[in-house]
């Protein structure tokens, strides 16, 4: 499939539930474009499968594996800030996988109910966005013709992060017999991505002393990370009842693999029978003792029953769509990816933990080892900015805590202020591995972590952004400042002045990621020269608003009240590479000399250009990885003159081989600002067909979250041309023909704004 | 899959007799008779078989010398019809010369016509010992070929032999259409995180459909190039005993291009394996 062509994931459902409806309170949402939906099994598709329909809460999340298992399964829970690191020296911290809490084995008359084990009728999965549940429908045929109809709930409270729910509907169809039914909450399975740390070890505890309510089976299972010795609770509770409410009995049993909860019943013809699992979750990142908090807070949770949780959880949902929902009217593909990818983003996120961040592949896969990127800046915020301030606070102030390890960094390499690192974990020190070993054996010495430096930039970047849609001073003054300032104060110490006059930035990689140890990226440049002008902003506004701050600043970072002079200076003469001539920005230093290929020649292309060609004749090349000035002209898109986004956005598009997932969103966006909407709808199809078609062949570690929120972005700043150079949200739409409109809200500066794009005039309104 | 004869027709010829190492030790490892075919016009007494075959006592000690009378290909694909299990063993070609085709004219009837796998030896091999130490599986992602990992795996087992896994991302050609086809990755973000994934992955899946041993090692590259030349040069660089190649059993002028190539320019006898 290319880009531009055919269907995300299958179309939603036209028929009725495959399941008769029995004593769940809820319903998938029926509109189509709420929901994904996987029609059959497909066991190559497993795992992309898993990842695609991750229920989660920011705090955990629980790919979407099937419960009972099949020969391709890799369920897994991922919790934020759940890191560990190997005893290798060469190893980094990584998000380790917790135990799948949701497993099940159900046998019929002795023959289990798997999909691999006789006939699935009728299977369907169904991620529903706008409840924020996995759905599941399977009818199944055993090899002595008994028909069972299964119905799942799953998810994970928006409303309560720490708590987790599986409901399961059985019914036997056409046939009365013995059923056994068992719970257990088991450790991962292996990674599909290797792991320096391990396992956590599991550590079983009693069940609580006191009886659970009638009816409940409780255990208690905590697992310990093995080298940094965080510890997670699972407090679990299961009961299993009749539709009439009657309970049955159950089991509890203690195995190898840790307390399980069993029924054993004979099951009636056309009877349907519900399992509902509550797990709350703590860990020692914020209880001192997580077994006592996770089991204290499951018992609350059972005096007062399933249904306010699920009530609670809806309307959890229901607030956060009602900020974020865009309706795109005329395209259900298109209105489908982005729901799609808001999920996901809502779902990534937990603006009550400030030290944690969004990962690149969120907490629905194993994959980047659950680091954090320059991509939760540029890519991600901007849709909590808008949407849900709050969380984008949370993002931010973890880079605030990550502060120390940044100018740790800076220290360490001769300078001053903060260098956040590349990738970052849970301290914010530097976690970039520092080889890949492609699959045929060869090694590459990655040098991201020492030279792709953008990103202190490009956080600065985020702070400044989120001040001025939020007017949080707060913010500002305690921590947002702070990073501006340091930021700036990098950057002094990282330029060199030339013999030219003029200051450079060398040895540096920018975000096109093909060509290495470059001068003078244009986007590393132009961020700095940004970074160094908002620092001295900074220190004036300290001065002028903030005074004591600022002596509290200046006697903590022991900056010089002369430094922010010198930044202007510096930002007033650093070179970015831009000819006023042509219009052009040269890359970087001797781009415009290097070889010119013609893509073209390379398609259909069945890797990435960098793999095709090498790496060594890839940065001979002017073939780039991925927007570098193009994500300029976005960024600054005001600075610049009409002609000059033009001029580079056609210069530099046909040289760009997309071989990262940041970069179809930003093509499609600056595209549609340009009003080239053939062009702009391609890189959006691309976009929008990361995770959800699985074309590209890596959504199996998790989703893409870049790519989400860069969906998110190609929507509301490309089509809608939502733009702030008027000091307001002003939209300056470009739709496709067969977009009739497109509504969404935005908050600014504490309001609610809701745009209706299509429509001559626009309106907005003010809620 | 398990063979339980291995069949190495003969026709007299030293071309011919270069399949007689591989088919020996294929006997050996799937404690399988080896029987030694010929098939001519009409019967030769059994006395004059061997000789006719350039073979000496030594080298059929052991195995069963058998034949048969009809034309060649049909004689050879009737007798291994009346096998249990068999896996024929052949020359590429008889004669000196590389013929026009590939492989020449019995051996391609055999190619087209035989339902049963069959191992293509190269003549240049000649009559040098040959053990299997390292196979070569290349690998186009597809559930289809991902039924080769079984076979695969399993002689790969028997004879304590790695298994390499080949990739080949091959520019201006589409990818397989063929759902859960897995190849390589469209983006790679991240070089550090990405490449150990798609390994992963790659494997995860096509163990899980080829269900090979579950503890056989297995080492997966990644070529890019034309993707018949790919596989032989991967072949001669890392020392392959043995190229299994999955394929459709179509043989026409414009079908199995990348099966001719490596059949036509390997240096190691290629095990076409019809799928």
């Amino acid at each position: 499939m290319t880009a531009g062509e055919g269907p995300l994931l299958e179309p939603p459902p036209t028929t009725p539930s495959l399941v008769p409806p029995g004593s769940l309170p809820l319903s998938p949402t029926p509109e189509a474009g709420w929901l994904a939906v996987d029609e059959g099994f497909d066991l190559a598709r497993e795992h992309e499968i898993e990842s695609i329909f991750t229920v989660a809460n920011g705090f955990v999340g629980i790919r979407g594996s099937l419960a009972e298992g099949s020969a391709l399964s890799a369920p897994a829970a991922f919790i934020a800030g759940f890191y560990d690191r190997g005893s290798n020296p060469e190893s980094v911290p990584e998000l380790v996988a917790a135990p799948d809490w949701m497993r099940l084995r159900i046998e019929v008359d002795g023959q289990p109910l798997r999909l691999d084990h006789g006939t699935p009728l009728e299977h369907r999965r169904i991620l529903d966005f706008r409840q924020g549940i996995l759905w599941r429908e399977w009818r199944h045929c055993d090899i002595h013709h008994r028909i069972t109809a299964f119905r799942e709930l799953r998810l994970a409270s928006l409303a309560d992060r720490h708590v987790l729910l599986q409901s399961v509907e059985l019914t036997p169809d056409n046939y009365s017999g013995p059923i056994r039914i068992e719970c257990w909450i088991e450790p991962p399975a292996t990674s599909p991505v290797p792991s320096d740390t391990g396992s956590p070890e599991l550590l079983t505890l009693p069940p609580p002393p006191e009886p659970p309510p009638p009816g409940w089976a409780r255990s208690l299972l905590l697992v310990k990370t093995r080298n940094t010795g965080l510890l997670a609770a699972f407090a679990a509770a299961s009961r299993l009842q009749m539709v009439d409410g009657e309970p049955i009995e159950p089991i509890l049993e203690t195995t190898d693999e840790g307390p399980s909860h069993a029924w054993q019943f004979h099951a009636n013809i056309d009877t349907t029978y519900r399992l509902d699992r509550l797990i709350v979750v703590h860990t020692s990142r914020h209880s001192d003792r997580p077994a006592d908090a996770a089991r204290l807070h499951l018992d609350r949770l059972l005096s007062t029953g399933i249904e306010p949780i699920l009530a609670d959880h809806l309307a959890a949902w229901q607030a956060r769509w009602h900020a974020a929902d865009v309706e795109i009217e005329g395209d259900e593909e298109a209105q489908r990816a982005l729901r799609f990818a808001c999920y996901h983003l809502i779902a990534a996120v937990n603006p009550e933990d400030e030290r944690v961040s969004i990962a690149a592949r969120t907490l629905s896969g194993p994959a980047y080892k659950g680091h954090v990127f320059w991509d939760a800046e540029i890519y991600v915020l901007p849709f909590f900015l808008f949407t849900h301030p709050e969380s984008a606070r949370s993002l931010l102030m973890y880079r605030y805590h990550t502060l120390p390890a940044a100018r740790e960094k800076a220290r360490t390499h001769g300078l001053r202020g903060a260098w956040f690192a590349w990738e970052s974990a849970d301290t914010g020190e530097e976690t970039t591995p520092r080889f890949a070993i492609a699959p045929d054996g060869t090694v590459t010495p990655i040098r991201n972590g020492e030279q792709e430096i953008h990103i202190s930039a490009d956080i600065a970047y985020a702070v400044w952004q989120y001040w001025q849609a939020t007017g949080d001073d707060a913010f500002f003054r305690e921590a947002g400042a702070e990073i501006l300032l340091e930021t700036a104060r990098f950057w002094a110490s990282r330029v060199e002045a030339g013999e030219d006059g003029l200051y450079h930035i060398r040895h540096v990689i920018g975000p096109d990621e093909y060509h290495e140890d470059v001068d003078d990226d244009a986007y590393t440049n132009t961020m700095a020269q940004w970074n160094l002008e908002r620092g001295a902003e900074t220190a004036r506004l300290l001065a002028e608003r903030w005074p004591d701050r600022r002596q509290e600043l200046l006697d903590t970072t022991g900056l010089d009240p002369d430094e922010p002079e010198q930044w202007l200076d510096i930002a007033a003469r650093i070179y970015t590479g831009f000819d006023p001539k042509t219009g052009l920005f040269e890359q970087f230093r001797g781009y415009f000399d290097l070889e010119e290929i013609d893509l073209a020649e390379y398609t259909p292309r069945p890797a990435p250009m960098d793999v095709l060609l090498g790496r060594e004749r890839i940065r001979r090349t002017k073939v780039i990885k991925q927007p570098d000035v193009v994500l300029l002209l976005y960024l600054f898109w005001d600075r610049f003159p009409a002609h000059v986004r033009e001029a580079n956005f056609r210069y530099y598009e046909p040289r760009c081989g997309h071989g990262s997932s940041l970069s179809p969103s930003i093509h499609a966006l600056v595209a549609a600002r340009l009003g080239d909407l053939d062009l702009a709808m391609r890189y959006f199809r691309q976009v929008a067909e990361i995770d959800l078609a699985d074309n590209m062949g890596n959504a199996a570690g998790g989703v893409h979250a870049a790519a989400l929120g860069g969906l998110w972005q190609a929507v509301i700043f490309g089509f809608a041309g939502l733009d702030f150079a008027s000091g307001r949200p002003t939209v300056h739409p470009h739709l496709p023909p067969h977009w009739r409109a497109i509504r969404f809200p935005i908050l600014w500066q504490g309001r609610m704004m809701r745009f209706n794009v299509g429509e001559e005039p626009w309106k907005e309104t003010k809620t | 899959m398990k063979f339980q004869t291995i069949v190495a027709p003969l026709d007299g010829s030293e071309s011919a007799r270069a399949a007689l190492p591989v088919a020996s030790t294929l006997a050996q490892l799937e404690h399988a008779p080896l029987l030694l075919l010929h098939v001519s016009e009409r019967p030769l007494p059994a006395r004059e078989l061997a000789e006719k075959l350039g073979l000496t006592r030594e080298q059929i000690r052991g195995y069963v010398l058998d034949q048969t009378t009809g034309p060649p290909a049909d004689g050879i694909l009737r007798y291994a019809s009346e096998q249990d299990a068999p896996l024929i063993v052949m020359c590429r070609h008889a004669g000196t010369a590389n013929p026009p085709d590939v492989v020449g004219p019995v051996a391609r009837e055999v190619v087209i016509r035989a339902v049963t796998p069959l191992v293509l030896v190269p003549p240049e091999r000649g009559s040098r010992p040959w053990s299997l130490r390292r196979i070569l599986l290349p690998h186009d992602g597809t559930p289809t070929t991902a039924a080769a990992m079984d076979p695969a795996g399993a002689l790969a087992r028997r004879a304590g032999a790695q298994l390499h896994v080949l990739y080949v991302a091959a520019p201006g050609t589409e990818r397989p259409t063929e759902p859960g086809t897995f190849t390589t990755p469209r983006y790679l973000d991240q070089p550090q995180h990405e490449w150990p994934s798609w390994a992963g992955e790659f494997l995860d899946r096509m163990t899980a459909l080829g269900h090979p041993p579950a503890d056989l090692q297995i080492r997966l590259s990644v070529a890019t190039g034309a993707a018949g030349e790919e596989i032989v040069r991967a072949a001669r660089e890392n020392d392959v005993d043995l190229i299994i190649l999955a394929w459709h059993g179509r043989w026409e002028p414009e079908r199995a291009l990348t099966a001719k190539t490596v059949v036509r320019e390997a240096a190691q006898p290629v095990f076409l394996l019809r799928l």
